[in-house]
C-alpha cells in the first residue's frame, strides 16, 4: 500500500533552497519532503490536505549548532537569571531584575520542596544585568537557614551559597583562599570560585550537583525547550559520551522527541586515538534522530571571564592573558589525528590567540593530509581578526559565531574586555558573510537562552542590553541571519543534505511562524511567535507564551 | 541535618606535580608508582601514558589502576573534582595523594585545595622543566605566561633532561628558573630520576608515626650519584621561632628534609616535613625523648652537611650535646 501523502499549505514557505526560494505548499510522505511548490503544481495529487498552517509562514526547522544538554538538566532546578526564558513545559519564566526578586523566586521554590534537607539550586544568575549587585549569604539566608541553598552564575564558574552551606563546606573567617571572598566583617560573603572552593562545597554537600548521569527526562526537557523555539535539530556540543549517556540518548531519541540531536564527543575525555575508535563505534549507532560523528575541542576560556587567550594588545582593562585549555602543540597533534581519520572537528576558540592556534593546527593537518570538504568549524571564534577570517576562508573552515554575546555581554566587551574598537567587531558575521565563509550563529544554551530568532535578531541588529549598537558594519541582513540558523548551521553539522532547507528528499522538518520574518521590522525579529514545529512530518504545537 | 564533615582523623599529604608538556611529569609518576613503598593515590591526566610493570597491576578498569604495592592511579579524564572526591572518600585512607597538573594547568590552583580541605596537608608543589626547551618556552609569546605561572607556583623545581644540554644550555635554563622563581631550590635530573627516597623518605608511610629508621634505601636509580643523603641527630629541643628562621634560610641544594623533633615551648614530638621551600610541623602522638632526628636529601655539594647542621644547631636549645655522627653523607 502506498504511503499517505500530506499536503501542507501555508501563507508563505521560505525554503532556503536558492532554486525555489518561495512556495505555498509542501507535500510530505514518509517523513520526508516529496515536493515543494504552489497550489497549481499539486492539482490532481492524491494527498490529505492539511490547512492548519494556511495563514502561517513556514521555514526550515531551525538548526542550533551549539548548545548543551545541560539546558535540559538545569530546568530541574530554579531559574534566577535576568532574561526571560521559557521552561521546557512552555511556561514563560520572567527574568529577575533585582536581588529581592531572586530571593522571592528561591523562597517560592523552597516552599515547594518537601525534603527539608534537599539542596535548593538556582541557576542563570548574572550580576552584570543587575547593575553589578552582589548576592551574599545574607540574601540566601532569607530563603532558608535550614536547607542548603546555592546559586550558579550564568558563567557557571561562580557559585553563591547560604550560611548553612558555607558551614557545611567548612568555610569561615579563618578561610584564606582567593576563591572565598570576605564581607567587610571578615566573614565569607558566600561567593565561591575556583576548584578548591568548589571541592569543599561538593564535599560539604556529599556529592557534585553539577555532574551525574544524564537521564531520559533531561533529554526530553532539552528537546522540549528547543522545540518551543522552532528548533528541529540541535547539537549537544560537548559530551563525554560514556556508555551510559549513549544508552540514555539512544532510548530518548525516538518518535515523539521533537528534535534530532547531534552530540559531539569531548576531545578532553580521551586521547585522540581512542576518540577515533569511539567515533567509529558511535557513528554505527547513529539514527535519523541521533547523529554521532563530530568531536569538540576547547582551546581557551571565555572573554567575559578573562580566560580567553588574546593576541596583543590583550584585555582592554589590562587583565592578564587568559588560559590555554589545551597547549598549541597538543592541539596540533589532536587536530592532526582526527583530521587524518576523516572526523569533523568543532573547535572552541574565544580569543584571537586561540583562533590563531586553531588555524595553525588545521593548516598543518591539511598540509600533512589534504582533505577536501573537511568542514572543521571554529565555534564562538568571537574575536577573530579580519586577517584570521581570510585564513578561515582559505583553509576551508566554517564558523559558528556566538551572536547572543552581542546582547548579553556586548556592553562588558565595550567597556571592559575589548574596548570600543574591538568590541565593534566581536562575532563579525558581516565580515564572514562578505568573505563567503560558511556561517552559523548560536546561543550556547544554557549559557544564553535558546532561540534562533533571537540569535538572528542579535546578528541583524547588534544591539547590546543597554541599547548600544556594536559595529553596524558587521550586521547581517535578515535573509543572511535566517540562512545562518537553518542551512548555514546544517552545513556546519554536515547535515545540509537532510535538514536546513525545504526541498524534495530532505526531512520534513519545519518551523511554523505566526508572522513573516521578512515583513516585520528587523528590530522585531526576535518577537515573531513560533506557532509549531514539524519533525519528519509530525506536527508539534507550541503553547502560547 | 549534618552541618559539618566529620573532622578527619589524620591529614593526608598532598603533593602537586606540575610542569609544561613534555617536562617529564609522567616519567616521574611512573617511577613513583613502580617504586613506592606506601599507599599512594596518583591522579594523572594522560592515563594511557602510565606504564608500570604488568606484574605490579592488580586491577585495571580503564579509569583506575590498582597496583599490588597498594598504590592507586586514577585518570582525571572523568572530571577533576569527581575523581578527587572519589579518592578522598576511599574507606582506607591513603598515605599520600599526588596530583598531576595538566601540561598547561596551574599547579598552584590545585595546591590551594590543601588550604581548605581538612583531610589534606600540602607537602609541596614540584614543578618540572625541560632543560632543553625551557628558555625557548619562557620567551614564547604564546606560552611564556603559562610557563611562568607554573614555575612561580613551585616549592621545588626539577630541571629535567639535563643530559640534553651542554654547560651553556644548563646555565641558560638555570638563569630562566632563577629569573622566574628566585630562591626556589632546583634539582637537576635525567629522565626525571629524583632520588628514590624523595617521596618515601624513611618510615613506612610518610606521615605515619616516625619509626626512627635512619638507613635510607639505596636503590639502583641511575644518576642518583648526583644526590647525597643527610642525617642530623641531636638531643635537645628547638626554639620554634629560631627553627622557622633556620628552615627559611636552608641552602638551595637541600631538596627534602624530614624527621621528628621537640619544640621548647610545646609538649611532645613534632614531625617536620620539608619539600624545597615549603615546610610544615605537626604534632606526633608520642612522648618527647628530647632528641631530634632528621634525614635529608640534597644535591651533591660538600658544604651542605655542615651548612645544614650549623643552621639547625643555632636554633637548638640546651641541652645541646652532640652525640654520634654529626652529619654524614650516606
Amino acid at each position: 500500500m502506498p504511503s499517505e501523502i500530506t499536503l501542507f499549505e501555508a501563507r508563505r514557505i521560505i525554503t532556503m533552497n536558492p532554486s525555489r526560494p518561495d512556495a505555498t505548499h509542501i507535500a510530505v510522505c514518509d517523513g520526508r519532503v516529496l515536493t515543494v511548490g504552489t497550489q497549481a503544481e499539486f492539482d490532481g495529487l492524491d494527498a490529505v490536505a492539511d490547512r492548519r498552517f494556511a495563514d502561517k509562514v513556514i521555514l526550515p526547522g531551525f538548526v542550533e549548532g551549539h548548545a548543551h544538554v545541560m539546558e535540559g538538566t538545569l530546568w530541574r532546578q530554579t531559574y534566577v537569571g535576568a532574561g526571560d526564558r521559557r521552561s521546557p513545559d512552555g511556561r514563560r519564566v520572567p527574568g529577575l531584575r533585582d536581588i529581592g526578586a531572586v530571593v522571592d523566586r528561591l523562597s517560592e521554590a523552597d516552599r515547594s520542596i518537601a525534603d527539608p534537607d534537599q539542596l535548593l539550586y538556582g541557576w542563570g544568575f548574572d550580576p552584570l544585568h543587575l547593575g553589578g549587585a552582589r548576592l551574599t549569604r545574607h540574601d540566601l539566608d532569607r530563603v532558608s537557614t535550614t536547607r542548603p541553598v546555592m546559586v550558579h552564575h550564568a558563567s557557571l564558574h561562580i557559585t553563591n551559597v547560604n550560611s548553612l552551606l558555607l558551614e557545611m563546606a567548612g568555610f569561615d573567617e579563618n578561610t584564606a583562599i582567593d576563591g572565598v571572598p570576605k564581607l567587610p566583617d571578615g566573614t565569607p560573603s558566600g561567593e565561591l570560585q575556583g576548584i578548591a572552593a568548589r571541592l569543599r562545597l561538593f564535599r560539604g554537600l556529599g556529592y557534585n550537583p553539577m555532574s551525574g548521569t544524564l537521564d531520559a527526562a533531561d533529554v526530553a526537557r532539552f528537546g522540549a525547550a528547543a522545540q518551543l523555539q522552532g528548533i528541529t535539530t540541535i547539537a549537544d556540543l560537548h559530551n563525554d559520551l560514556t556508555d551510559a549517556t549513549v544508552a540514555v540518548y539512544g532510548a530518548a531519541c525516538v518518535e515523539g522527541l521533537p528534535v534530532r540531536i547531534v552530540p559531539a564527543l569531548a576531545s578532553v575525555s580521551c586521547p585522540p586515538e581512542d576518540g577515533v575508535a569511539r567515533i567509529g563505534r558511535l557513528a554505527a549507532a547513529s539514527t535519523d534522530r541521533l547523529r554521532f560523528g563530530i568531536v569538540k575541542i576547547v582551546v581557551d576560556g571565555s572573554i567575559q571571564g578573562f580566560t580567553a587567550r588574546l593576541l596583543p594588545p590583550g584585555y582592554h582593562n589590562g587583565a592578564p592573558n587568559g588560559l590555554w585549555y589545551v597547549a598549541p602543540e597538543d592541539l596540533d597533534r589532536i587536530v592532526g589525528v582526527y583530521h587524518a581519520a576523516g572526523i569533523q572537528l568543532h573547535i572552541h576558540t574565544n580569543g584571537n590567540e586561540a583562533t590563531e592556534a586553531a588555524l595553525d593546527a588545521v593548516e598543518k593537518a591539511q598540509i600533512a593530509r589534504p582533505r577536501p570538504d573537511h568542514r572543521h568549524t571554529l565555534q564562538h571564534c568571537q574575536m577573530a581578526t579580519e586577517a584570521q577570517l581570510r585564513r578561515v576562508k582559505a583553509l576551508g573552515l566554517c564558523l559558528n559565531l556566538f551572536s547572543n554575546h552581542l546582547y548579553y555581554w556586548g556592553d562588558a566587551h565595550h567597556d571592559l574586555t575589548m574596548g570600543p574598537e574591538r568590541a565593534a567587531r566581536i562575532d563579525a558575521a558581516g565580515s564572514a558573510a562578505r568573505l563567503g565563509i560558511p556561517l552559523a550563529i548560536h546561543s550556547d544554551a544554557p549559557v544564553t537562552p535558546l532561540g534562533p530568532l533571537f540569535t538572528a535578531w542579535c546578528a541583524v541588529n547588534r544591539t547590546t542590553s543597554s541599547g548600544r549598537v556594536l559595529g553596524p558594519e558587521e550586521r547581517l541582513s535578515v535573509a543572511q541571519a535566517l540562512h545562518a540558523v537553518t542551512l548555514g548551521a546544517a552545513y556546519t553539522l554536515r547535515m545540509d543534505h537532510c535538514v536546513g532547507s525545504i526541498e524534495a528528499g530532505k526531512f520534513a522538518d519545519f518551523a511554523v511562524l505566526d508572522a513573516d520574518p521578512y515583513e516585520v521590522p528587523s528590530e522585531a525579529l526576535k518577537d515573531v511567535p513560533i506557532h509549531a514545529t514539524v519533525l519528519g512530518g509530525r506536527v508539534f504545537t507550541v503553547p502560547p507564551a | 541535618m549534618r552541618r559539618r564533615l566529620p573532622a578527619p582523623a589524620t591529614r593526608c599529604p598532598l603533593t602537586v606535580v606540575g610542569g609544561f608538556l613534555g617536562a617529564g611529569k609522567t616519567t616521574l609518576l611512573n617511577r613513583l608508582l613502580a617504586g613506592s613503598h606506601g599507599r599512594y593515590a596518583v591522579l594523572v591526566n594522560d592515563f594511557g601514558a602510565i606504564n608500570v610493570d604488568a606484574g605490579l597491576i592488580q586491577d585495571h578498569d580503564g579509569q583506575t589502576l590498582r597496583l599490588t604495592n597498594g598504590c592507586v592511579c586514577c585518570s582525571l579524564a572523568d572530571g577533576f573534582l569527581d575523581t578527587l572526591m572519589r579518592v578522598l572518600a576511599e574507606p582506607e585512607p591513603f598515605d599520600h595523594i599526588v596530583i598531576e597538573a595538566s601540561g598547561v594547568g596551574d599547579p598552584g590552583a590545585i595546591a590551594e585545595i590543601a588550604l581548605v580541605e581538612p583531610g589534606l596537608v600540602l607537602r609541596g608543589v614540584v614543578v618540572l622543566a625541560d632543560a632543553e626547551r625551557l628558555p625557548g618556552l619562557a620567551a614564547d609569546p604564546r606560552l611564556g605566561d603559562t610557563l611562568a605561572r607554573q614555575i612561580r607556583a613551585a616549592d621545588l623545581l626539577v630541571l629535567n633532561k639535563r643530559d640534553l644540554v651542554d654547560e651553556a644550555g644548563r646555565a641558560a635554563a638555570r638563569a630562566t628558573l632563577a629569573a622566574l622563581a628566585p630562591g626556589i631550590p632546583v634539582v637537576e635530573t635525567v629522565a626525571a630520576a629524583l632520588p628514590a627516597a624523595f617521596f618515601d623518605l624513611g618510615g613506612a608511610g610518610p606521615d605515619r608515626a616516625w619509626r626512627g629508621s635512619t638507613r635510607l634505601r639505596a636503590e639502583a636509580v641511575p644518576h642518583e650519584e648526583a644526590f647525597q643523603r643527610l642525617l642530623y641527630r641531636r638531643t635537645g629541643a628547638f626554639d620554634r621561632v629560631a627553627l622557622e628562621r633556620a628552615l627559611t634560610a636552608m641552602p638551595a641544594a637541600l631538596l627534602r628534609l624530614k624527621g621528628r623533633l621537640g619544640l621548647a615551648d610545646r609538649p611532645g614530638m613534632h614531625l617536620l616535613q620539608m619539600v624545597g621551600r615549603r615546610w610544615s610541623l605537626s604534632p606526633l602522638p608520642e612522648p618527647a625523648p628530647d632528641a631530634a632526628e632528621l634525614v635529608g636529601i640534597a644535591a651533591t655539594d660538600p658544604g651542605i652537611g655542615p651548612a645544614l647542621a650549623g643552621l639547625l644547631d643555632a636554633a637548638l636549645r640546651p641541652p645541646h650535646i652532640p652525640h654520634g655522627d654529626r652529619t654524614r653523607c650516606a
